[in-house]
């Protein structure tokens, strides 16, 4: 079975690594890895790439990386799915289920089977966020991080079967899992009273110096029954910030103990296993029938929907059906999950930046600005409404009497308009707030240019972004993410965050001629006598037509490519 | 409506369809048949502009594909074998888009009676996700037939669909044809076409065998004679591939 699975692993590896270099006889392929590799090793790999570590201190750079842990864990059991903890492929699930195996080893299989896309994603991570020497990555960094990859995958995994076996069978659910639930309850109630009884010393501190803060709260985690609760993380972290190898030899039987006690409760989980494992079978078969080649989940079923925003006319513009789908479909993807995740991330923000003590209106003008900074910067990668969602019908999309940049402008107007429509909600609700606020320095005037400002400036940048996006997806289509899942997982981390980096720097690229001839008008107003507030906003109102016309030649020339693509590229 | 003249499609060195050429007359219901890989749906994805020839000329009442795409595929309607959906649309909001698409300004009053034909009025409001795969089958056929189109072409169209939904399909067929329209079928499924097309089209390794009515195609080869489809096609599908030659996908 080992030999069966590690078979697989390295044929697909070597085969897919095949496929990618032939893919490079392709031009814009062969650009586009040049770029990249030139990107990669400028920023992370050439010797004087090397950063000074962000937080110095390595108990806190412990405690750190341990709240982080944390955090996912929470996340896991909060957002967590109930269903396939086990995320075979289609061919796996017909082959190996129906092969002559224990489902002890069924577990086995799929847990090898996991292991090189997260070993790889380590060596990125590594790569891109180690600083010390390459020796010490190597040794140190990558066998920690692997470990903790491989960790909070059981623990993802045993999450999904607790909730499969609650969801499924309902009290007998419960029962069956009563110690698990009994364990989970006491580290709650820990957690609660651990931080009720430190969070009164954190904010004491927080209120004379944040960085004596992070002292305290990295004492009141180690410490106490808070310590009992995070003591996990802290082992599971413990060899990825050891700062020498010595420190690691003795941190590592920690951690692999943690990753031991995950492996036993996920392998003993066979009963639970087997639904989870017929349910996702049941997913795969709908798949299967609805996709042919696979590549997306099976669409979730809303019963009725959501009412679109509007009722589509039959007449005017035929490209607007694409606006109008995308809309809607993007305005169905804000179910009351992801709006509580939206405000969580919203008021973090809202705490970290905000002064102690600060009245109503400020702080609702604080978090409606959060609003908008978490819809630009998040809104454009995850509302995938658009070419990288419908690339996969792209049967559809070439058979329909539209032409290619007709296509390619609407499908990106949709997005555009909801993240643009959440953005100046934002901007617009700070600016009525802070007409009720009575320790706001900026004056009136300055305050109204700077949301017109923001309402200048807002709708060409939204549109760059998800241009950037759309443009990745359609000249490189086999290396992006098509259809309505984004790659997740532990495994796609190093993936996510190059492309994370790779598009911040393409969105510098493209904002440039904008920012060039915007910041001119800015100096000619400010030399002429412009305060701060005029010049800033007399770039906003040169710079952003100039974005503008960016965008519309960057519709026209992705046109072409979209009315030469064919299925095959993108598959 | 449909003429076809040396349609060459390449995949490097793989002639998925090699110097095809044929057209479909108004009312003509053409079956296009041939083994896995003779290069079948390659030809129907080339008539829809879902992928590009790599030479040869295709028009669609009179339009150029290449030249006029946008007027050629006005007077389309291509139903795949696999029904592909936007996930997040309701049975009834994929009409209504395509109604935009294709500027049907008649929609309200054509979209009842086209969901009671296809047994979908109780789904108006259902996601694609809700639906069997035969629904969903139904569902492409609606979007395909709402905007009365002159030229329909069918990739396996019986596939998923139950007893029923297959003797109105091929109702459908039959009586889009005799309103006019050019249909082109393609099908493993050799009573289908004996029944209902009109004219059959033999590919194999993406080069065209035979053409015409099963009595010329008989015709043609003496030793056939009084044998049925399925027997024609088994012996002109009989030879081995040349070098270089055959389809990719059908």
């Amino acid at each position: 079975m080992i030999e069966a699975a590690l078979y697989l692993s390295q044929r697909s590896f070597v085969n897919t690594l095949r496929r990618r270099f032939q893919r490079l006889r392709q031009p814009q392929y062969l650009v586009g890895f040049l770029i990249g590799l030139g990107y990669f090793y400028w920023f992370f790999i050439r010797p004087g790439a090397s950063r000074a570590s962000l937080v110095p201190n390595p108990e806190l750079r412990w405690a750190i990386a341990a709240l982080g842990v944390g955090a996912t864990v929470i996340l896991t059991w909060v957002f967590g799915s109930a269903e396939s903890p086990f995320a075979f492929q289609l061919a796996e699930t017909d082959f190996v289920f129906t092969a002559p195996l224990t489902r002890r080893a069924v577990i086995q299989f799929r847990m090898l089977r996991g292991q090189l896309p997260i070993l790889l994603s380590a060596v990125l991570s590594v790569l891109i966020f180690s600083h010390a020497d390459l020796a010490t990555r190597v040794l140190i960094r990558l066998p920690s991080l692997w470990l903790l990859y491989f960790t909070l995958q059981l623990h993802a995994a045993s999450a999904a079967l607790v909730r499969a076996s609650l969801t499924e069978q309902g009290v007998t659910g419960v029962r069956r899992r009563l110690m698990t639930l009994l364990v989970l309850g006491v580290a709650l109630g820990g957690l609660w009273w651990g931080v009720r009884a430190a969070l009164p010393d954190v904010v004491a501190a927080l209120n004379v110096d944040p960085g004596s803060a992070l002292l305290v709260l990295e004492r009141v985690l180690r410490h106490g029954v808070l310590g009992a609760v995070t003591w996990p993380f802290f082992a599971v972290t413990g060899p990825l910030v050891a700062s020498s190898a010595r420190e690691f030899l003795l941190r590592i039987p920690l951690a692999l103990g943690v990753a031991a006690v995950f492996y036993v409760w996920v392998v003993r989980s066979t009963l639970a296993f087997e639904e989870a494992a017929v349910e996702h079978a049941n997913k795969v078969a709908r798949r299967n029938e609805s996709m042919r080649r696979g590549r997306s989940e099976a669409p979730r079923a809303r019963p009725g929907g959501t009412a679109p925003i509007f009722r589509l006319s039959p007449h005017g513009v035929p490209a607007a059906a694409f606006v109008w789908k995308n809309v809607t479909g993007a305005l169905r993807e804000f179910r009351v999950r992801t709006v509580f995740l939206i405000l969580v991330v919203v008021v973090a923000i809202g705490i970290v930046l905000g002064q102690p003590g600060a009245k109503g209106p400020d702080l609702v003008a604080l978090l409606a600005i959060a609003l908008s900074g978490v819809a630009l910067l998040f809104g454009p990668l995850n509302l995938r409404y658009d070419l990288r969602r419908d690339l996969e019908l792209l049967d559809i999309l070439k058979a329909l009497p539209l032409g290619g940049a007709a296509v390619v402008g609407a499908e990106v107007l949709g997005p555009v308009l909801v993240i643009s429509g959440i953005a100046m909600l934002g901007w617009t609700t700070a600016f009525v707030a802070s007409l009720a606020s009575d320790t706001m320095r900026i004056g009136l005037g300055d305050r109204l240019a700077l949301l017109c400002g923001a309402a200048i400036v807002t709708p060409p940048v939204v549109t760059v972004l998800f241009l950037v996006q759309n443009t990745a997806a359609l000249l490189f289509p086999a290396w992006s993410a098509i259809g309505p899942e984004r790659a997740t997982g532990f495994e796609a981390t190093g993936q996510r965050i190059v492309t994370f980096l790779g598009t911040g720097i393409a969105l510098v690229v493209a904002v440039l001629p904008a920012g060039i001839v915007g910041g001119v008008a800015a100096i000619v107003a400010h030399t002429l006598g412009a305060g701060p507030i005029a010049t800033g906003l007399t770039w906003a109102i040169v710079g952003a037509p100039v974005l503008g016309v960016e965008c519309y030649v960057a519709v026209r020339m992705l046109g072409p490519v979209l009315e030469r693509l064919e299925p095959a590229g993108v598959r | 409506m449909i003429e076809v003249e040396n349609l060459t499609k390449q995949y490097g060195e793989l002639a998925a369809v090699a110097d095809l050429s044929f057209g479909v007359a108004r009312s003509e219901v053409l079956g296009l048949v041939g083994p896995n890989g003779a290069g079948k749906t390659t030809t129907l994805r080339s008539l829809v502009g879902i992928v590009r020839p790599t030479r040869g000329r295709i028009r669609i009442g009179g339009h150029d594909l290449e030249r006029e795409p946008v007027a050629a595929k006005r007077l389309l309607a291509f139903m795949p074998d696999e029904p592909h959906l936007f996930d997040y649309l309701t049975v009834e909001e994929h009409l209504r888009f395509i109604a935009r698409l294709y500027q049907v300004s008649d929609v309200d009053s054509r979209i009842p009676p086209l969901l009671q034909e296809l047994e979908l009025s109780d789904k108006a409001r259902a996601l694609p996700g809700e639906l069997s795969r035969g629904m969903r089958q139904k569902l492409v056929i609606a979007c395909g037939l709402l905007h009365d189109p002159q030229v329909l072409l069918f990739d396996e169209p019986l596939t998923g669909l139950d007893p029923a939904g297959i003797r109105r399909m091929k109702q459908t067929i039959v009586e889009r044809a005799r309103a006019g329209a050019a249909v082109l079928l393609s099908s493993h499924l050799l009573h289908l076409v004996e029944e209902i097309c009109t004219r059959v089209l033999i590919m194999q390794h993406g080069r065209m065998v035979a053409i015409g009515t099963l009595r010329e195609i008989l015709a043609s080869r003496p030793d056939l004679a009084g044998k049925s489809l399925e027997d024609v096609f088994l012996a002109l599908t009989a030879s081995p591939p040349a070098p270089g030659d055959g389809g990719s996908g059908g």
